[in-house]
């Protein structure tokens, strides 16, 4: 419990550190009285209204001053302020986004895991047999391929899919076949159209995040599986399947858990590309049309959340160790 | 850069049981995965220096043309442009020999910036602990809590804009940019292996002796735990460096590469709409990117193994 709030501590003055050194490196050079406003307003600003503008968001106190009031308008309002490029607040500009890339998101993550573990599992169980030697070839395969090598050879093969038309009709009959992607359809509106719309994307972000756990897992798997314990519960008896899935696994978990909190800050790179490349209207491409257009407020609020995400999952991730294994949870009885 | 190493053990008179010659043998030799990774690296990187030399690769700016006409992707690859034209007729093949150059000038400096800074980062925090170490730790969660490309696409863009602020920023082109980008990407994964394997070096019995025989921190550090960081250090950075070049073609892609000459990522997103109709336009460039990825990685793989480094590999 001590490590977990010490951990808590840190990540809290990481947030605040990150967020408010974003907004100062938004600012740094826009020295002249007026600056940033005129850089949120673009080429023509009458002074009336970079003088609004610069009262109604206190641009022209101190950074910390401004730092205040806009995380006090983002967690009591839940106003992230206001996108003057687009004529809109943040948070209507935002609200449709951001599901785009919690699906992407939530999606890759769980089916990287559901495609790597029994892999893993598996491959360690077959040690140096051909299956694993397969299985090794394909996910350091899979590792080393960008997200921008796999978009488009994926969007080749499911979307423009001309010469590999006759096989995907075969596979998956003429209704299923992928469109073009365009906007968002949400899973509740129409749950195929939500497939269809999401499958390659996520499928782009998939393939890597499992080879990457697919290798932490089996080689963990394989040191835990010449462990004294393991021999002693398949000596006593135990079925194979349960000292795998359950005595094994369990104590083999540890890198993939760190590597999902590590991997999160990756999955949202990944996804800008992707969403870039499928053109779904995701935060990524928000934030990329942000950062172009000096669009302070948002691209401030969007890498909050992203901070605030990650800094989440690594917290849930250090809960995890404890959930797994009782030495953590009684690390300080030990000590 | 090889693996093979000699050692006086290399032929052993004696008869020893087959396992162990085996085991010893696969380390020996470099292998053929690794061979392939190495002569890659070794080909795009002279053609890319002498490209403006070498016969077969046309000039950057040269147009194909056909019956006196150019046109929009007019060849398809072939005999006379190996990798067909893209949306200018411009060959495909010597773009992406001119974008190498530029992605790996990028992608070394930004690892040896990483490599110095994350580096001597990690060795203080490791060999000092205490505070030292504190600061270390949120400097690195701060650097990876915001993540990679979304922070490379804020120092890129605001870099550009504060060129125009103040003038002695003037050398800082696009180029620049990118690496000193990169290379701050880099800090804080360098940091981190750096500072891991410090602590298990401080405690090692020659860091003792050295101490005992009255030698400074200074000098320990760098006699003693430097030498000693530079097979993880060289592993950590030739993995980090197919990262950092995947990296740079997200950022080329995204539209914030270099200009001229363009890189890998920028000729993919120029493709992107007519991936239907010329498929080489794209999968060229992505196959050198990823060519050159997975050449790195086997590398790394490989140094991670011959020097048992489980932190390195990916």
């Amino acid at each position: 419990m001590r490590y977990f709030l010490q951990r808590l501590l840190q990540f809290v003055i990481v947030f605040f550190l990150v967020t408010f050194g974003v907004l100062v490196f938004m600012r740094i050079g826009l020295n002249k009285p007026g600056d940033p406003a005129r850089t949120m307003l673009g080429g023509q600003a009458t002074d009336e209204q970079i003088a609004n503008v610069t009262r109604r968001f206190h641009l022209d106190s101190n950074y910390l001053v401004q730092y205040w009031y806009w995380l006090k308008g983002m967690v009591w309002d839940l106003d992230f302020g206001y996108s003057q490029p687009n004529n809109l607040n943040v948070t209507t500009y935002l609200k449709p986004r951001v599901l785009t890339t919690v699906f992407l998101g939530v999606y890759s993550i769980f089916f990287a895991l559901c495609i790597a573990v029994p892999m893993a599992v598996y491959q360690a169980y077959k040690r140096d047999r051909i299956y694993d030697k397969v299985a090794s070839f394909g996910s350091f395969f899979f590792v080393s391929v960008p997200a921008l090598v796999l978009a488009p050879l994926l969007k080749y093969v499911f979307i423009d899919h001309e010469p590999f038309a006759p096989v995907l009709h075969l596979l998956f009959g003429d209704k299923f076949a992928f469109p073009r992607i365009a906007n968002k359809v949400y899973p509740w509106d129409s749950l195929s159209d939500h497939i269809k719309n999401f499958f390659v994307p996520t499928l782009t972000l998939t393939l890597p995040l499992a080879a990457v756990f697919v290798r932490l897992l089996r080689a963990d798997m394989v040191q835990t599986l010449q462990a004294d314990f393991i021999t002693m519960a398949s000596a006593k008896g135990v079925p194979p399947r349960r000292v795998l899935w359950g005595h094994a696994l369990r104590n083999s978990l540890f890198s993939v858990l760190t590597s999902v909190g590590v991997q999160v800050g990756g999955l949202v790179g990944g996804a800008l590309v992707v969403e870039q490349y499928f053109n779904l209207k995701g935060m990524g491409s928000l934030l990329v049309a942000a950062i172009l257009s000096s669009d302070l407020f948002t691209v401030q609020s969007v890498s909050a959340i992203l901070v605030a995400c990650v800094v989440i999952v690594n917290l849930t991730v250090d809960l995890g160790y404890a959930v797994i294994d009782p030495r953590v949870r009684h690390a300080r009885a030990l000590s | 850069m090889t693996t093979a190493i000699s050692s006086p053990e290399a032929a052993p008179a004696t008869p020893v049981p087959p396992g162990v010659t085996r085991r010893k043998r696969t380390f020996k030799r470099p292998s053929l995965a690794m061979t392939v990774g190495v002569l890659w690296l070794a080909s795009l990187t002279f053609c890319a220096v002498f490209a403006s030399q070498l016969p077969f690769i046309r000039s950057y700016d040269t147009k194909l043309k056909i019956n006196g006409k150019a046109g929009r992707y007019n060849l398809g690859p072939g005999w006379r442009a190996w990798m067909g034209t893209d949306s200018s007729s411009h060959d495909v093949f010597a773009r992406c020999i001119y974008g190498a150059k530029v992605t790996l000038t990028v992608g070394v400096l930004a690892t040896l910036i990483g490599l110095i800074l994350g580096g001597l980062l990690g060795i203080m925090a490791g060999y000092f602990l205490g505070w030292i170490d504190r600061i270390g730790a949120i400097v690195t969660d701060s650097l990876l809590a915001l993540p990679a490309l979304l922070l490379a696409l804020l120092l890129v863009y605001r870099m550009d804009d504060l060129k125009n602020v103040y003038t002695w920023l003037g050398w800082l082109d696009r180029k620049w940019e990118i690496t000193l980008t990169l290379g701050i990407l880099a800090i804080a994964p360098f940091a981190r292996i750096a500072r891991a394997q410090t602590v298990g070096l401080r405690e090692r019995e020659f860091v003792l002796a050295a101490r005992s025989l009255g030698a400074k921190n200074g000098r320990i550090i760098v006699r003693e735990i430097l030498p000693n960081l530079i097979p993880a250090m060289l592993t950590v950075a030739v993995t980090g460096l197919g990262i950092l070049i995947a990296a740079e073609g997200a950022l080329a892609f995204l539209g914030l590469g270099v200009q001229r000459p363009l890189t890998w990522g920028k000729m993919i997103s120029d493709g992107q709409r007519d991936l239907g109709r010329a498929w080489w336009a794209t999968m060229f460039p992505c196959l050198f990117l990823f060519l050159t990825v997975i050449s790195f990685n086997l590398i790394g793989d490989r140094l991670a193994r011959r020097f048992d480094i489980r932190e390195a590999a990916i």
